[in-house]
């Protein structure tokens, strides 16, 4: 099976040959691949060299913790690609943003107004969370939806904040 | 000595005075919240009373209640560790009251270093230099420190009167944008503090921060235990503290050092408190702030004195002389402490909670970690995002950083983000290993970015990882649904399926 695997930018095309071998690009490399007493914890041996890593899926992608550094990895198939392709990717670029609560916390205060233009880096809110006050910014240019939340308001995690077209 | 020692707090601390108390034979008292039921402190203590919900104004905040489980549980001494009730003179008194002992200094040593702005006049009085800002004592309002803030000049700190940990401070850069970061400031010293009290103080650029532990008996013996550096910082919280400072020679060190101890005299301190000093490049010391507490960062000072600090405030609280004089504190070799927090530091170090689903701590030659978290404990979003304390001790500065390196590869956290990658990121930082910081150092010159050569290198790795385990859910869940040659129906197939993997 071949897949398209994604870490911020990069693309790496990965094909899972056979149990003990994958090919990455025009590279066939030998793999030796364990779960650690049914965790997800994973033991890779790969051309000889060894690599121990946490990997668990995350609500989107795949959360790999390697060395230490955490990775958000997405991973596709060569057929969730192709439909994703026919369905018109990039749509979310200029769709609708959900701006969404990264943990719970209290909103302290609503920085801009319905229907304001927004720019990229533009600080939308601030959430009071683990008794810091956290600034949520605007991911891209654009127009401000509708906002859900006021000063005060408490929220749980990924409730919906304010809306950016 | 004491019998039984009640601790007003949580987390780490909580845990390590109870690791203290059990080596001295005294039984603890654990308190807690309802978020904390599961929470170490309360497995390790002798015994354990809940407060009340969550949210620390209505559990770790309440005095009243602390006080009535002291008092039920036949305490006869209450530890407050660090935060929370630590620095409140009235806890302090009314404990003095109850004739409960107070595990640290008088009522009138916190009042006096409580209030910064009481502190600068008192340590000013005792010849003590300290940074230019707001003499004026009291609760001043904004109008007259909008008034007073052009005379200091720009770039100015507003400061909780009552603050620390970087909570109620914002850095100002003119009059004009003043109104506004006073309104934040005091919003938020309100809310982590209970008192919205600001004032002001002239920003020291290219400033380190350095502080002095000091101890004290009441027996009228001062000492201190040798300096911290503690300048790696964001947005005025610390994140690693080292000892030595690799910035201070021997002359510097023993003259901050007195000044420190005039300063802890001149309010007639009694037990465990630290001078925060700041140093200019140019090595000139200012005074900062005493916390009149134990501090996050005390382990590197334990590390290179070999003296239990916990242990000996514990003994200074029951009237006992210090077990040391100055000439017997010998510093040996240098220690590193990083503060694990449940912090994004690829998303701007935004908080992160959840469950911890599984910890491997580093162990080996030189390490200590001080936590009050293991797999299956909540990471909640009421108190302070800092996991763990991981410190480190080698021969010299160059072989503790080597060993932190090695630390933080071992340690592994799941279930919540850490800032874990930062200091690895720091530890390979060639500013950090000169020694050539400050405390505007990871805001304004340090990059996350500068990892990106060893995630590359490592990204490959996890693109596979990750490919792999997919590949195999995939596969099993294909078994699941495709009609294959099995002898019995899917239903059944994935019900042993289920428990197999359970």
């Amino acid at each position: 099976m071949k897949y398209v695997t994604t870490i911020d930018d990069r693309e790496f095309e990965i094909e899972v040959v056979d149990e003990r071998h994958i090919r990455i690009g025009d590279r066939l490399l030998q793999v030796d691949f364990e779960s650690v007493s049914g965790q997800p914890v994973f033991s890779l041996l790969l051309d000889g060299k060894s690599y121990e890593s946490f990997v668990y899926q995350g609500d989107e992608d795949w959360q790999v913790l390697l060395r230490g550094r955490q990775y958000q990895v997405n991973v596709e198939d060569e057929r969730e690609k192709r439909l994703k392709a026919a369905a018109g990717g990039g749509v979310a670029e200029g769709g609708e943003f959900h701006l969404k609560a990264p943990m719970p916390g209290l909103v302290v205060s609503v920085l801009v107004e319905e229907g304001q233009e927004i720019q990229k880096g533009q600080v939308m809110l601030i959430l009071e969370s683990m008794k810091m006050q956290n600034e949520l910014k605007a991911p891209r240019d654009g127009t401000m939806g509708r906002i859900r939340v006021k000063a005060g308001e408490s929220v749980e995690q990924k409730q919906t904040l304010l809306s950016l077209q | 000595m004491f019998k039984k020692v009640l601790i007003a707090n949580r987390g780490e601390i909580a845990v390590r005075i109870i690791r203290a108390c059990r080596e001295l034979g005294i039984d603890t008292v654990a308190v807690f919240s309802e978020a904390d039921r599961n929470a170490l402190h309360v497995r390790y203590a002798d015994e354990a009373y809940l407060l009340g919900p969550a949210p620390s104004r209505e559990s770790y905040l309440r005095a009243d209640k602390i006080l009535d489980i002291a008092k039920q549980s036949g305490t006869d001494a209450i530890h407050p560790g660090y935060g929370f009730l630590a620095e409140r003179e009235d806890f302090a008194a009314t404990c003095a009251e109850l004739k409960i002992n107070f595990i640290g200094p008088k009522p009138s040593s916190i009042a006096a270093m409580g209030d910064k702005g009481k502190a600068r006049a008192t340590v000013i009085k005792a010849g003590v230099p300290v940074v230019p800002g707001t003499e004026a004592v009291g609760n001043m309002t904004d109008e007259d420190l909008l008034k007073t803030a052009p005379t200091i000049g720009f770039p100015l700190l507003i400061k909780a009167t009552a603050g620390g940990g970087g909570k109620g401070m914002r850095e100002v850069k003119s009059l004009e944008e003043m109104p506004t970061l006073l309104q934040s400031a005091r919003r938020e010293a309100e809310s982590s503090f209970g008192d919205g009290n600001v004032y002001l103080e002239k920003l020291v650029e290219g400033a380190r921060h350095i502080e002095f532990q000091i101890m004290a008996d009441s027996h009228g013996n001062v000492i201190h235990l040798g300096e911290r550096e503690c300048s790696i910082q964001r947005r005025h919280q610390k994140l690693l503290e080292e000892a030595p400072s690799p910035f201070l020679d021997d002359e510097l060190r023993e003259k901050m050092g007195s000044v420190a101890v005039k300063a802890a005299q001149a309010v007639d301190y009694v037990n465990a408190g630290t001078i925060e000093f700041l140093v200019d490049k140019d090595r000139n010391f200012y005074f900062l702030e005493m916390n009149t507490r134990l501090q996050v960062e005390h382990p590197v000072t334990e590390m290179v004195t070999g003296v239990d600090i916990v242990a000996e405030q514990i003994r200074v609280a029951r009237g006992r002389q210090l077990s040391y004089t100055q000439e017997q504190i010998q510093t040996n070799g240098h220690a590193i402490e990083c503060r694990v927090n449940a912090e994004d530091p690829f998303n701007g170090f935004m908080p992160s909670t959840g469950r911890i689903t599984h910890s491997l701590l580093p162990t080996g030659p030189g390490v200590r970690v001080d936590t009050g978290v293991y797999p299956g404990f909540e990471i909640t979003p009421y108190y302070d995002p800092m996991i763990a304390k991981l410190i480190v001790w080698g021969e010299t500065r160059a072989q503790a950083i080597l060993r932190m390196r090695r630390a933080l590869e071992e340690y592994r956290i799941v279930g919540v983000r850490t800032n874990i990658p930062f200091h690895q990121t720091l530890m390979d930082s060639h500013r950090f290993m000169g020694g050539q910081f400050d405390t505007r150092f990871v805001e304004e010159r340090f990059s996350m970015e500068g990892s990106s050569e060893i995630k590359n290198s490592s990204a490959e790795i996890a693109a596979i990882l990750a490919t792999l385990v997919a590949h195999k859910q995939t596969e099993r869940s294909a078994q699941i649904v495709r009609r294959n040659e099995r002898d019995t129906s899917n239903w059944k197939w994935v019900g042993r399926w289920e428990r197999m993997h359970r």
